[in-house]
């Protein structure tokens, strides 16, 4: 299999992330629960993985809280900022993970920039609906389209105006730099098993306040009182956390400080205009333009379901439909036809994408 | 040999508490906290020598960990609070 879904999880990971998840299986007990061997190795597990993070985006260790998805992390981080009814200023290439959170609040959404590739239209229109805003959530990269925002600026305008905002780094944080100290965010959320490249079932959620709680229930610490307490991390993580997975994050973690996040960036680059060329040659709709992290989505002659079964039964993995963002599509005008996504990572080489696009070639050009 | 544990809030500040001290050439070890030195039921605690405790919490404080409180074991194995 030629696997070019990257945007849906690294299915790929570096062998130290294999390893350390099997070797947190068989040497950790429950953190911060007890302080015999096994439990106090598994509470210096979890920490070295808030190290790590806290390492590569520029935070205190006890800002990183450890969630089990970017979801996760983004309904914490809304529900800790958004009120029912209050008003709440969003990109047009936000998800689900998003909407849907604000949506169930009764947030007074505002949707601000939708024009894709197009930072001038974004900003301009991001920066009128701040007015009066209580808070602003916006992605760092669309997950359809591979749109990277203007998000330091976005962010300096939240701070101008003194907006709180969330940042979600499901399809950047990996291969993007995300400085959450530069940021000044109130929230950076992000999943580990994407471009962090470790296990499902993992998250981190970077924060610039306590938030409150998603979840209540025991943290290992101050039992006798039953409120959850108001430090970080604990705050925000009641129950067992998934050592094996956070240790395996940070395996992940630590190879992109050995690689390079710029180094990815620049490879997965390379990939991606070769890709889109051949796309293009090749008489499809392709979604491209400034701006664009090593995601591509296109449309071809036939339904996109289709043709990525098509692709799927040559071999090659990608995506089809909405990708869990309507509004997105909604913002490009392909609501109705969905999009067949092509998303690169750390390991995709040239010769995958030419293996892709013999395969592509096979499909119907649009009419 | 006399001994200071000093509590913390969370096991993370206790982990960070220890790496900083660690780092800094401090010997300590990290360990749970006595059931009575914790009122609110459940801790961590950095164990440290008492020749080192003055600049071990000089250090926590200007590196803005925020330590719970300060314990004194005596010769005869008696725990006291101190001010810190």
């Amino acid at each position: 299999m030629i696997y070019l879904d990257y945007g849906a999880t690294s299915f790929h990971k570096p062998p130290a992330v294999y390893r350390a998840a099997e070797k947190a299986m068989r040497t950790c007990a429950n953190p911060g629960r007890g302080g015999y061997g096994a439990a106090m190795e598994a509470a210096r597990t979890v920490f070295d993985c808030r190290t790590a993070a806290a390492e590569l985006f520029s935070c205190r260790p006890d800002q990183v809280v450890l969630t089990t998805s970017c979801t996760h992390g983004l309904n914490i981080a809304i529900r800790s900022l958004v009120r029912p009814g209050g008003r709440v200023v969003i990109s047009g290439f936000e998800h689900n993970a998003v909407t849907r959170p604000l949506h169930a609040l009764g947030a007074d959404i505002r949707v601000a920039g939708r024009r894709l590739f197009d930072w001038d239209d974004t900003l301009e229109k991001f920066e009128k609906a701040l007015k009066g805003a209580d808070a602003a959530v916006f992605t760092h990269v669309s997950n359809v389209f591979g749109y990277i925002l203007p998000v330091g600026e976005m962010a300096a305008l939240c701070r101008q105006r003194g907006v709180p905002f969330i940042l979600d780094a499901a399809q950047s944080a990996g291969t993007l730099p995300v400085d959450f100290s530069a940021l000044g965010a109130d929230f950076v959320a992000m999943p580990g098993h994407k471009g962090l490249l470790g296990l499902p079932g993992t998250g981190i959620l970077l924060c610039g306040q306590k938030g409150e709680p998603l979840l209540y229930g025991g943290t290992g610490t101050q039992s006798i009182q039953q409120e959850m307490p108001e430090e970080l991390p604990e705050r925000l993580e009641a129950g067992t956390l998934n050592v094996p997975g956070y240790a395996a994050l940070t395996q992940g973690l630590k190879y992109l400080k050995r690689v390079g996040t710029d180094a990815i960036f620049r490879q997965e680059q390379q990939s991606l205009q070769h890709c889109i060329r051949g796309l293009i040659q090749q008489g499809f709709r392709v979604f491209a333009g400034a701006h664009q992290a090593a995601t591509v989505s296109f449309l071809t002659g036939q339904d996109c379901e289709e043709a990525a079964e098509r692709l799927a039964s040559r071999g090659i993995a990608v995506r089809a439909g909405l990708h869990c963002a309507p509004l997105a599509h909604e913002s490009a005008g392909t609501l109705e036809t969905g999009t067949v996504r092509v998303s690169l990572g750390f390991d995709t080489t040239s010769g995958q994408i030419d293996a892709f696009l013999r395969a592509s070639a096979k499909l119907p050009p649009v009419r | 040999m006399r001994f200071y544990f000093i509590t913390f809030r969370s096991v993370t500040y206790a982990q960070q508490g220890e790496r900083l001290l660690k780092g800094s050439g401090f010997r300590c070890a990290l360990q749970r906290t006595p059931r009575w030195m914790e009122e609110q039921g459940c801790g961590y605690a950095l164990k440290i020598r008492a020749a080192e405790i003055e600049p071990a919490t000089a250090l926590l404080a200007q590196r803005q960990i925020p330590i719970r409180r300060v314990y004194l074991q005596s010769k005869d194995g008696q725990l006291e609070e101190v001010p810190t």
